[in-house]
């Protein structure tokens, strides 16, 4: 639907920054700009609403005040059926200019596009895992890659608690909800779905893709505020060559490493790096996938940027960074730290 | 035995079963948990007031973010609209007393033990952490093990059989014992905003009820509703919880919106503008309100076609709304405005709620509400609607009737010093929050990074927090040196329109020496003017015996009955000896209620 030139007015309207970072309403998905269309909608009539009110109000308290000494009392008149019936159908007909765009939108959306990337999206306390199914054993944490302009379809569900996806700038939040899973193939019985397009890139020319904020919007326990993620959009042809590579176990080729390699194997009851003797490991791991964790820009569910400083005050302590946190402090020393940190940071992708 | 208690004292209020005096017990443990709730709103956003900021904990802060929402929905607004009931109801329908008066003492106390078992968490440092809603399966032991959810399950248990008991009283009350003349559509709006909050009550209570029981039984004895490793599913427990919680809201706006009817008319010195249509709104308000409980869960994955329905029956109960807006302000118009304190609150009320029914109107969309929901653009529309409007009009309801209730009036220049301090504080604490919305800031979280544009917005809302601190704290200033040096009230400061300014300030014990007859609406208004504006003579007092009217006589056993109540609520919260406290609960419980039964009357 085409409409006045709202997008040149709304950055004149508060001083509100819209280019902000979790910004609500400048979707850049095929979703998120029939949403932003639909709240300018909403929001001019409801400021016409406002000034319905506002003026009338204000008139009557000024003209109508009670002049001192005057006792005598008012007209006690009790009503007006024209005036009533006015103002219960005004409202009526504005309703239904929010009510149509509103259904059209909602219908659009309620089913996958054909040739749809699936992504199968996992909440867990207090970190969020990504997994491409149509892309072999792709699997990541924190950072939710995509190929840009195209029809996504999520698939999400819980490990744990009630958790929320939301990356503002592409909007469609949508609710991840515990769930029963099939005891033999692990499959959740039950899950929810988004259907969005991935945004185009603001710049085509753009290596190691654009980053958007994510986070998780519903209390789901004492980190809640700390389960941040990225969603980065890449090229179609960077984001083939990020699912080819990703798997790519770490090549080892100093001594410290190599020592991280050794201590790593103390991690591995939890985590998995692709191509590694970790992966032999069967069950689903409670702690994040770690492959070319060296090539994720944060750290920890997004709170922190993935820097050896970073890596080693959550590995002396991961309570400190995120209160409650299923991780253990490992009590490893200041060497054994540097050398896994070392290990983990060996990555073959770049994605930033 | 009950004829021997004293008429004064400790004991008397205690005992007492007259609806004035529970209804200021009511009003004035309302106010101290207001004060509870507002430290924990300053402590949240002292939190918030710089990003990255450690002034508390995250987990700290989750049990704020909960025991704010819980304390001041269950433990401020109610009780103080229930203050309003009881003190109001039989004044304005010119009855004795409520219909039931142990009954209304036992939900007193019942209310007040319940609360006071909710706090207790404070004490034993398990404070409820997992929002107001407690949405499941956060609430499992697996996830809670201490007995925080506990608390909170069974202080809300507790808390809603009071309402329980006393929304089927004031129910019997209102259609039973109005006074001779008073029909239907000649009660105050006041009465019919409490006959359908009663309503919505008595229907939306039991669903909460038995969503409580079945968390009690997930955590205590292994089933697993809630669990969906066992078989059950989290999405009902929300179904349950809105299906309350959606009603809940209008049992929270209403009551303030029937005070604000009768302040508006009685300061604008003319009846209400469409008194019928109002009628009929707030009872579509009160029956739409049962329809619309899936516009909270707009992002649980519903169907369009679920999406597209509730946000229809949302959008509908905007029209009785808007309607009820706009009759306000046509009752100030062609008035004579008195502005005082009373209708300064009551006025800030239209505006405040029109601002906070607009956002409404937007989040009914399930396109916005999907980027709006758990951000703070929902917190500033709904403290917009229940701060900027229920509680701005309860507070006009206390300087409205304060003379009546205590004899005395409450200092005008303080009373407006701290209105301006709440409106400023107020809306500099809330209207940002419109942009913090707009700008992705999520709800409940205890900390936020530097880079997301969100420092000034949350600055100044942690200012404004700070000033409405101050007038809360005049507020109270304002009150104790009223109680005690305030100017003595009429009978009828502000020239009324109701029965409850016919008589004395405060009121006698028996309430009316003689029943009173009514013939139209704004009963007391005609007693002293004519149609067409001109002063009636006083008629004259027709002597009469104090002695004459039956009153109830005081009883100890409501408080005995609510304190066995609670007794066995508390064996679920501790983690030894729960049965054996239960089970002594129970016994106080049964025995009081014998001696209940066998009371003389």
């Amino acid at each position: 639907m085409q409409l006045p030139p709202f997008d040149e007015l709304k950055y004149k309207f508060f001083d509100v920054n819209w280019d902000a970072p979790m910004n609500t309403i400048s979707g850049l998905t095929n979703w998120g700009k029939d949403a932003n269309h639909v709240y300018w909608i909403t929001t001019v009539l409801c400021f016409l609403v406002f000034f319905a009110v506002a003026i009338p109000l204000i008139y009557t308290l000024i003209r109508f005040k009670d002049k001192p000494g005057d006792e005598t009392p008012p007209a006690q008149f009790h009503g007006s059926t024209t005036l009533e019936i006015m103002w219960t159908v005004i409202p009526v007909i504005l309703l239904i200019f929010i009510a149509v765009p509103t259904w059209r939108v909602l219908f659009k959306y309620a089913h996958a596009e054909p040739n749809a990337l699936e992504i199968e999206v996992i909440g867990h306390q207090w970190w969020w895992e990504f997994r491409y199914p149509q892309n072999g054993k792709v699997i990541s944490a924190g950072e939710l890659h995509v190929p840009e302009n195209t029809p996504l379809h999520f698939k999400l569900w819980s490990n744990d608690v009630i958790h929320s996806f939301w990356v503002p700038k592409f909007g469609g939040k949508v609710d991840v909800m515990p769930t029963a899973f099939n005891k033999e193939t692990g499959a959740p019985s039950a899950f929810n779905t988004l259907n969005i397009s991935s945004p185009a890139l603001v710049d085509p020319n753009k290596k190691g893709g654009e980053h958007y904020q994510g986070q998780c919007v519903e209390l789901c326990g004492a980190s809640h505020a700390l389960m941040r993620f990225n969603a980065v959009v890449h090229t179609k042809a960077e984001f083939e060559a990020w699912t080819q590579t990703v798997n790519t176990p770490p090549k080892v080729e100093t001594r410290l490493a190599a020592e991280g390699e050794e201590v790593f194997a103390r991690c591995q009851a939890c985590h998995t790096i692709a191509g590694t003797p970790s992966e032999q490991i069967p069950g689903d791991k409670i702690g994040p996938n770690l492959s070319n964790f060296g090539s994720r820009k944060y750290m920890a569910g997004g709170i922190r940027l993935n820097t050896p400083e970073n890596l080693a005050i959550w590995l002396r302590d991961p309570a400190s960074l995120k209160p409650g946190t299923l991780m253990p402090n490992l009590g490893l020393t200041e060497k054994e730290i540097a050398a896994v940190s070392s290990y983990l940071r060996l990555s073959t992708v770049k994605t930033y | 035995m009950a004829k021997y208690l004293p008429k004064t004292g400790i004991i008397s209020w205690l005992t007492t079963v007259d609806h004035k005096r529970i209804g200021i017990l009511y009003a004035l443990a309302a106010l101290f948990f207001l004060v509870v709730g507002g430290v924990d709103a300053i402590l949240m956003r002292t939190q918030l007031i710089v990003p990255n900021n450690t002034f508390i904990t995250g987990e700290i802060f989750n049990g704020l973010v909960t025991m704010h929402g819980t304390t001041m929905i269950f433990l401020v607004v109610m009780p103080l609209s229930a203050a309003f009931f009881n003190f109001l109801v039989p004044l304005m329908i010119g009855a004795p007393d409520v219909a039931f008066p142990r009954l209304n003492a036992l939900s007193y106390w019942v209310f007040l033990f319940g609360a006071l078992l909710l706090n207790t968490s404070y004490l034993v440092q398990q404070i409820p952490a997992m929002g107001w809603f407690a949405y499941a399966n956060l609430t499992e032991k697996q996830f809670n093990p201490t007995h925080s959810v506990d608390f909170w399950v069974l202080g809300i248990q507790v808390v809603g059989l009071a309402s329980l008991i006393a929304a089927i009283n004031f129910f019997v009350t209102i259609l039973n014992m109005r006074c001779k003349g008073m029909t239907l559509l000649k009660m105050p709006l006041f009465i019919w905003a409490t006959l359908v909050t009663q309503v919505l009550l008595i229907l939306a209570l039991p669903v909460i009820t038995i969503a409580l029981v079945m968390i009690s039984f997930d955590r205590n004895y292994g089933t697993g509703f809630f669990n969906p490793g066992l078989g059950g599913q989290v999405i009902m427990w929300q179904h349950l919880f809105w299906i309350f919680g959606h009603p809940e809201v209008y049992i929270l706006i209403l009551p303030a919106m029937g005070i604000v009817s009768e302040i508006l008319a009685t300061s604008a010195r003319k009846p209400l503008f469409g008194y019928s249509v109002m009628v009929y709104s707030t009872c579509a308000i009160g029956f739409l309100g049962f329809a619309v409980w899936a516009h909270h869960m707009f992002t649980t994955g519903l169907g369009a076609w679920a999406q597209a329905l509730f946000s229809a029956a949302t959008m509908l109960i905007a029209v009785p709304t808007g309607v009820k807006i706009f009759n306000w302000i046509s009752t100030l118009w062609g008035g004579k405005i008195r502005f005082n304190t009373a209708s300064m609150f009551a006025i800030s009320f239209v505006a405040m709620f029109t601002l906070g029914g607009l956002s409404g109107i937007m989040h009914s969309s399930p396109v916005i509400d999907t980027q709006h929901q758990d951000t703070y653009f929902v917190v500033a529309h709904f403290h917009y609607v229940l701060y900027g409007g229920a509680v701005m009009g309860l507070f006009g309801g206390i300087f409205y009737w304060f003379p009546k209730v205590t004899g005395r009036m409450l200092n005008e220049m303080l009373g407006k010093t701290q209105f301006w301090l709440y409106m400023v504080g107020f809306n500099l604490t809330f209207f940002p929050m419109h942009f913090l919305g707009l700008e992705g800031m999520p709800r409940r979280i205890f900390t936020y990074a530097p880079d997301m544009n969100w420092n000034f917005w949350n600055f100044c809302a942690t200012i404004g927090a700070y000033i409405t601190a101050v007038g809360g704290l005049l507020f109270f200033f304002n009150f104790c040196i009223s109680l005690k040096w305030g100017k003595k009230a009429p009978a009828d400061p502000w020239d009324g329109r109701t029965l409850e300014w016919s008589i004395s300030s405060p009121p006698p014990e028996y309430n009316f020496a003689h029943p009173p007859e009514v013939t139209q609406l704004d009963a007391f208004w005609y007693q002293k003017y004519t149609h067409d504006g001109k002063r009636l003579p006083l008629a004259p007092e027709r002597p009469f015996d104090p002695k004459s009217i039956h009153l109830p006589d005081q009883s100890f056993w409501p408080i005995l009955l609510a304190a066995g109540i609670t007794t066995i609520a508390s064996g679920f919260v501790v983690s030894d000896h729960g049965v054996f406290i239960s089970l002594c609960g129970l016994a106080i419980t049964v025995g009081s209620a014998f001696g209940w039964a066998y009371e003389a009357p």
